[in-house]
């Protein structure tokens, strides 16, 4: 069974890598595809014969351990039970559909490659979550589907819309990644070892006596809520999901149909011990289910387009889904996803048969308003009845138009905050800056003696700078170096403060540093020979299409990315549990200012990697120009 | 350095408002101006082919492309390479170069400059200019405000018009009855709890009471400032998104393409965008932000003047191209040079058996060759696809009645389609196998996906790895059932509450039946089966069906209109008035109409009732033949096809081009008007004898028979919009499918029935996807009319404005006279005699099958040596 269940994530792997090798035409890489597929399939499906011959257990490998250092461990961990199952079977049965789709969908496309490349980077990602047997595990396949996500959005790199879609919904990812995060690093806290997907339910056995207090229990709860409701598209996340349609269309019902979206309920599912163990996060996904049901289901009324109209119809479901589970009815649940996964990507599929169907079978063209204010106007006094039900009904319509405005209320919770004060930092002159910096060398050395004052308590002015230059990267708009400066000077500050509060773990440090620096070294110099010949002050928001004009260094413009924001494919991904798990054993509160500065990193690195790399190589005859 | 021709035009068409600075701002007239440049693709239910460029029609061909690519931004020409790599693999001749190099208009040694620059490599040479939609004055809110107008303003725009327009999706409806689009925007933004973003501001809000028209100067003057830039800022902003811009042009001049009407206008438009941008602008930089008047440099951006812009045609690309396309046409001029003339051969013609009436359309082209081949007793004719009968249908199956017959014509007939024994129909709404098509988002859908969404894992699957097995129940209109009857025969004179009259009498049947006839030159020897074949196209899952549709009835199958003639021509009343105007059909002879499905490459024969009591023999064999022409049209088709069959068997050449219509998965069911490039009036002995690729319009026509040039007239005035039309679009939407072209179809999303966007919120996509239009070769379309010269030029005396076409060499006309064959082409000034070089020699093989033996590429034209006439 072990074997199987590596077969399962190395075919994906696998075929990934042999198309970026061996993928130079069509004919190959559909050849490629398809037979990774099937081996994929055949070992999902040996797995789950295997499994089933078994008796259905709970299942868990521990392949080995990545990283162990004193009592921290990183296990290479896989878990398989009935959620898993009913995941993998149906991620293998859409996924071997749409591969087969696409390969006459696609057909022609520029970009072909790209496609499968992204679409078994995705595979992976989701056979990673799906399979992992600790949040640790699932974090790292969740990025992967994160990045997959963003690059099949933004699939259509000459458009800006589409880009700015795939950053809407990354950095909606982004941010909630720091629910997962943390997440773990709590469990981590938590459960020590035991926060293995296997062990959870054990652990909470006995209701007498919790394996934590209600207040972290509470926090961990939210935590992982947000987590899944990001991914999920629930409220208040609901706007990103219908924008994210902009790939082709068998991406789209992949992703944003079938799969992707109910990653949020898996998380739910899996870490349901943890966040039913109390009444009061079981009732915020019951409401959250709720609003989402409500807000969603209202929007949909009014999408003219009918794969938002799907995207919305769907999220209600996954609204569902989320009130079933905060009922505790999970194997419903599972019917439900298998149900809701198959109609959306079916509908997402034919969506372009719309017109035949509406114009030709059906002939509905105008459709009434089904508010009907006859009934309540009854009860209402005479001088408003007849202005009153218009209002409301204006009300609604506006509501469902704007789809709740929660964009703007994210928008203006989340973000604007932070963007100004970074915008007031880049204001801040120079010389203040170099000031304040100096002040702080000159506060670590001071501290070194350790006479005058704790070291501990050098890192709060630390992780103060680290937040601000992570600040200053996201709202700098005019030079991508100082992006990149500011956000390895943020890593490094990391670093530091945690070097701070315990000397001693200075080999986590390093490796932490050692996947950012090479990361910012290499970003550095591949933005300078990028930016050599062009003046980006003068444009600082054209879209410069460097994928296609210079497509190795933004290639690895882009592995540079990958590296910085932590993506598990450098140390810096193990590197940034570490400090997590080693600066909170003394200092808790270090969490925060951390994840927020991992977030708006994330951020602010991929505005610069879309801004140089996405877009329309300009094409303008400059001959006609100086002639004019 | 790249050799430019600059020419500077006052291009308006009306050249009455030389004044205008003089008169300060005149808002419906800048309106006027400025939608003339908006692109009028209607709602996808019909699709009807016209030139992407209609709004610089009225000049010279390349000037108009040169002024074209400055507003719009797009590219002219193909890459140079391309026409490089053409020439290294014979498909452009030197002969042609010297040809087109002749008529760019240079001296001598500038000439020869000019030449011996063709061959160097340059890749931006076809890079579009500096444009008005791309580096106009508003690109000043981004570089110098830092506010992307276009990014927060368009959402809003797109949504609400799209949820204002909307044809059937979104299940509230905005528009209340006859609410106007300003009525409707004042009660959202006015009359609500939650005004419309970005209306939150009272300031703003008030100020959309002053009406569109104020609102718009107003904002104008609040954000341009300058009276002078007032039309161009208008321009710029409607070309951020011309699909929406012109959708709502053209439903307010012609409301009726709608089905559910909608009031909208263009000034309401531009009005609630000005509104918009006014209201964001506050938002961003507060109540005093620069105006465009306060920019520097203003001098550096280009102007508009209402389209009196200076402009320069590539002359290298534009000598490239002239060659290509000259090659391309002389290879068929070579080719005709050397049909037989008919009337002079001393063999006695074999006796007819049957004949078949096609449409002009360059699909049927290869079908009639194959027909013919099989079986040279039948006879073929081309004609317009409505068969000169124009009339409004509505289907069994259709709720509303939709015009078949090209745009130009307004019908004023209405034809119902009845069902031959009364059935009880089946409820439409409600079937299980449909159940898709509504999203269910609520408890009803909680219960849907419950319990019938593992379903639909079987079906994707089936859909997916067996297509073609006919699962997917959507009914196409082209598969219509065979057994149902038209009500032609006019009852009473009572025109509907509509306004239609529903039917034809006798005699203007007799007028329709008579003039088709007529036009294609069949006025004697009948054969005793006489078969009207229309087309349609069936696919699945596909948007732009209207397109891939019989052009001459807007985008429709013309299965109704060869009924209606069939039937019509079979009438021994219609008969009788016929004999009177001197057709006689013989009493033996019947009309049996049918359809041609071009992307499945099967026929179905209608209303088997009709001739029941007839000979059947002469229609078994043509079924028969008809059944084997289908099959080689099919392997025909497939060699196009990388991923189609390419064997030699037409069996699996036809089941591949059935499975393909019906995949949901095939972004291509068939090529349609690719590579089409000559258009051929005249009698069908002048190309009989040639394989033409598929890229030839064919109509038939007699020369004898005209001798005034009225039947010409009649058929140029209808194929010229028709044929050029489709050309013309296929040309630009292949030049630069981003701009003219609808991009790949990939990611397209279907907004309110009306059009295709580019993901949830974006601009509707006019021009042809980059689906239908890769393969094709664009070249304009070469018309040759087989008629002396002295006699089409009265025909184009009574052509009218359609004259331009010609005049401006958007369509290349060639009269090839009837008796010697001399070929002459058309030009503004007059006639020019064409002369070919000796080297050109056409290709022979014995059939078509030799022909397209492991051609992958267009094939020239060849000719038929196992051919008699």
């Amino acid at each position: 069974m072990n074997s199987l269940i590596l077969a399962c994530l190395a075919f994906p792997l696998l075929g990934m890598l042999s198309i970026l090798l061996f993928g130079s035409s069509e004919q190959r890489i559909s050849t490629i595809s398809l037979w990774s597929s099937r081996a994929k399939g055949a070992s999902v499906l040996g797995l789950l014969a295997v499994w089933a011959v078994a008796g259905f257990p709970a299942h868990e490998f521990a392949w080995f351990d990545l990283y162990t250092q004193g009592e921290y461990r990183f296990p290479i961990l896989f878990y398989l039970d009935r959620i898993s199952a009913v995941y993998l079977f149906c991620a293998w049965v859409i996924f071997s559909i749409i591969v087969r789709y696409c390969r006459v969908y696609l057909h022609r496309e520029t970009g072909y490659q790209r496609f499968f490349l992204t679409i078994f980077g995705f595979a992976f990602g989701l056979n990673l979550v799906i399979l992992s047997g600790s949040i640790d595990m699932l974090f790292a396949g969740w990025e992967i589907v994160g990045v997959s996500s963003f690059l099949l959005i933004a699939f259509y790199r000459h458009r800006p819309q589409p880009i700015r879609n795939a950053l809407r919904a990354y950095s909606i990812y982004r941010f909630c990644d720091v629910g997962l995060l943390l997440g773990a690093w709590m469990s981590h806290l938590l459960f020590h070892d035991s926060q293995h997907f296997s062990q959870l339910a054990n652990l909470f056995q006995h209701t007498a006596m919790p394996p934590a207090g209600y207040a972290s229990l509470l926090i961990l709860s939210w935590l992982i809520v947000i987590a899944a409701s990001g991914k999920s598209a629930q409220f208040p996340f609901c706007f990103w999901l219908p924008r994210a349609m902009e790939g082709p269309t068998p991406s789209s019902a992949i992703f944003y149909g079938a799969l992707s979206i109910h990653l949020g309920v898996f998380l739910l599912l899996r870490t349901m011990p943890i966040w039913t163990y109390h009444y009061l996060p079981r009732t915020m996904v019951l409401v959250i289910g709720l609003l989402t049901v409500v807000i969603a289901n209202l929007s949909e009324k009014t999408q003219s387009n009918i794969k938002g109209q799907i995207a919305y119809a769907s999220i209600t479901q996954v609204g569902f889904m989320f009130m079933e589970l905060s009922l505790g009815l999970e194997t419903l649940v599972l019917l439900h996803f298998l149900g809701n996964a198959f109609l959306r990507c079916y509908q997402l599929l034919v969506s372009p048969s719309i017109v035949a169907h509406l114009l030709r079978v059906e002939g509905s063209v105008d459709t009434d308003f089904v508010i009907k204010p006859s009934a309540m106007r009854e009860f209402l006094p005479n001088s408003i009845r007849d202005t009153l039900p218009a209002v409301l009904q204006n009300t609604l319509y506006v509501f469902a138009l704007q789809e709740g405005n929660l964009e703007r209320l994210v928008r203006s919770t989340l973000w604007d905050p932070l963007k100004q004060i970074g915008a007031r930092m880049n204001r801040v002159r120079p010389a203040i800056r170099y000031f304040s910096s100096f002040g702080l060398i000159g506060l670590i050395i001071l501290g070194k003696n350790e006479t005058l004052f704790d070291r501990g308590y050098l890192s709060i002015p630390i992780s103060v700078a680290m937040v601000v230059a992570s600040l200053s990267a996201f709202s700098q708009k005019h030079s991508p170096f100082k992006v990149w400066n500011a956000i390895a000077t943020s890593c490094g500050l990391a670093g530091i403060a945690v070097w701070m509060m315990e000397p001693a773990v200075y080999a986590d440090v390093l490796l932490f540093l050692s996947g950012v620096l090479p990361s910012w070294l290499l970003g550095i110099g591949v933005l300078r020979r990028m930016l050599a010949q062009e003046n980006f002050a003068e444009e600082p928001f054209r879209y410069r299409a460097m994928a296609e004009t210079r497509p190795k260094a933004s290639l690895l413009l882009f592995l540079s990315f990958l590296g910085l924001v932590g993506f598990p494919i450098t140390p810096a991904f193990l590197g940034e549990d570490l400090l997590l798990a080693d600066a909170t054993r003394l200092h808790p509160w270090f969490a925060l200012p951390i994840t927020l500065a991992f977030v708006v990193n994330g951020i602010a690195a991929a505005r610069v990697f879309v801004r140089l790399c996405m877009g329309r190589p300009s094409e303008v005859c400059s001959q006609a120009h100086e002639s004019a | 350095m790249e050799p430019v021709s600059h020419i500077c035009h006052s291009a308006e068409p009306n050249n009455s408002h030389s004044d205008r600075r003089d008169r300060g701002f005149d808002l419906n007239r800048a309106i006027d101006n400025v939608s003339h440049w908006l692109p009028t693709q209607g709602p996808l239910k019909d699709f009807i082919h016209h030139n992407t460029l209609h709004a610089v029609q009225h000049l010279p061909f390349h000037e108009g492309v040169a002024l074209a690519a400055k507003i719009f931004g797009a590219r002219s020409y193909l890459p140079l390479s391309d026409y490089q790599n053409c020439y290294r693999e014979g498909r452009i001749s030197d002969h042609a170069i010297d040809w087109a190099l002749q008529r760019c208009g240079l001296s001598d040694s500038r000439r020869q400059a000019l030449r011996d620059s063709l061959f160097s490599a340059d890749k931006q040479s076809h890079y579009p200019p500096i444009s008005l939609a791309n580096h106009g004055i508003r690109t000043r809110w981004l570089n110098e405000l830092e506010v992307d107008l276009n990014a927060l303003a368009h959402p809003v725009l797109f949504r609400l018009l799209a949820n204002f327009l909307d044809q059937g999706i979104s299940r509230w409806s905005l528009p209340k009855a006859n609410e106007s689009f300003w009525d409707c925007v004042l009660r959202l933004t006015q009359n609500s709890l939650l005004p419309l973003y970005p209306f939150q501001e009272k300031s703003v809000r008030d100020l959309l009471n002053l009406g569109p028209d104020q609102v718009i100067l107003h904002c104008l003057q609040r954000m341009v400032g300058l009276e002078t830039w007032y039309e161009q800022y208008i321009l710029e902003m409607l070309l951020g998104h011309p699909g929406w811009s012109g959708m709502v042009r053209l439903i307010e001049l012609n409301p009726q393409t709608l089905l559910a009407r909608r009031d909208i206008s263009l000034q309401q438009l531009i009005a609630f965008e000005l509104a918009c941008e006014l209201a964001l602008l506050q938002k961003k930089r507060g109540a005093n932000f620069g105006k465009i008047a306060a920019l520097k440099q203003l001098d550096s951006v280009p102007r508009f003047n209402g389209g009196a812009m200076q402009t320069q045609v590539p002359l290298r690309l534009k000598v490239w191209h002239e060659a290509m396309e000259w090659y391309l046409h002389s290879e068929l001029l070579q080719a005709l040079k050397h049909q037989p003339v008919p009337g002079r051969s001393p063999t006695a013609k074999p006796a007819v058996q049957a004949q078949a009436m096609f449409c002009i359309d360059d699909r049927e082209c290869s079908l009639r060759r194959h027909l013919e081949e099989i079986n040279p007793a039948i006879q073929t004719f081309g004609a317009a696809g409505f068969f000169g009968i124009d009339f409004l249908y509505q289907g069994l199956d259709d709720v509303y009645p939709v015009a078949q017959c090209p745009a130009a014509i307004t019908p004023k007939h209405l034809i119902v389609e009845a069902e031959e024994r009364q059935t009880e129909k089946n409820p439409k709404t409600g079937k299980l196998s449909g159940l898709h098509f509504t999203a269910h988002s609520m408890l009803r859908g909680w219960l849907f996906t419950q319990t019938l969404g593992l379903g639909y894992a079987a079906r994707l699957a089936w859909n997916v790895f067996r297509p073609g097995a006919g699962l997917l129940n959507i009914e196409q209109l082209s598969e219509v059932k065979a057994h149902s009857h038209l009500h032609l025969l006019r009852e009473t004179d009572e025109p509907t509450p509509e306004g239609y009259l529903l039917g034809f009498s006798f005699p203007e049947m007799a007028d329709r039946v008579g003039g088709l006839l007529r036009n294609i030159g069949l006025t004697k020897d009948f054969a005793p089966l006489v078969v009207i074949v229309a087309h349609g196209s069936s696919s699945v899952n596909n948007p732009h069906f209207a397109a891939y549709d019989c052009g001459a009835c807007a985008g429709k199958p013309g299965a109704p209109n060869a009924r209606a003639f069939a039937w019509m021509a079979n009438q021994q009343a219609v008969r009788d008035i016929l004999r009177d105007r001197g057709i006689d059909i013989p009493a033996a002879t019947y009309f049996v109409p049918a359809l041609h499905n071009t992307s499945r490459d099967e026929i179905t024969y209608f209303d088997p009732n009709s001739y029941l009591h007839r000979d059947h023999k002469v229609l078994h064999a043509f079924k028969h033949d008809m059944h084997h022409a289908l099959l080689r049209n099919a392997r025909e088709r497939c060699r196009w096809f990388e991923l189609g069959p390419q064997s030699h068997s037409n069996k699996a050449a036809h089941q591949h081009v059935v499975a393909r219509a019906s995949s949901i998965f095939e972004p291509r069911p068939e090529y349609n008007h690719s590579n089409n490039l000559y258009c051929l009036v005249g009698r069908r002995e002048l190309s009989r004898q040639l394989f033409l690729d598929r890229r030839s319009f064919l109509h038939s026509y007699d020369p004898a028979s005209d001798a005034n040039g009225e039947i010409m007239a009649k058929i140029l005035s209808a194929i010229i919009p028709v044929c050029g039309g489709i050309n013309l679009e296929y040309l630009f939407s292949r030049i630069d499918n981003s701009v003219y072209g609808a991009g790949t179809k990939l990611p397209h999303n279907v907004i309110g029935l009306l059009g295709v966007a580019n993901g949830v919120e974006g601009d509707l996509r006019t021009g042809l996807p980059s689906q239908m239009i890769e393969v094709h070769e664009p070249a304009r379309l070469l018309m040759v009319v087989e008629q002396a010269t002295g006699i089409v030029d009265k025909a184009l005396a009574g052509i009218g404005g359609l004259q331009e076409w010609l005049d401006g060499e958007w369509i290349r006309l060639v009269s090839c006279d009837p008796t010697s064959h001399e070929l002459q082409l058309y030009a503004k000034h007059g006639w020019e005699n064409i002369e070919l070089p000796d080297a050109l020699q056409t290709p022979a093989a014995p059939h078509s099958e030799k022909i397209i033996l492991g051609k992958t590429a267009t094939i020239p034209v060849h000719q038929l040596q196992g051919r008699h006439a």
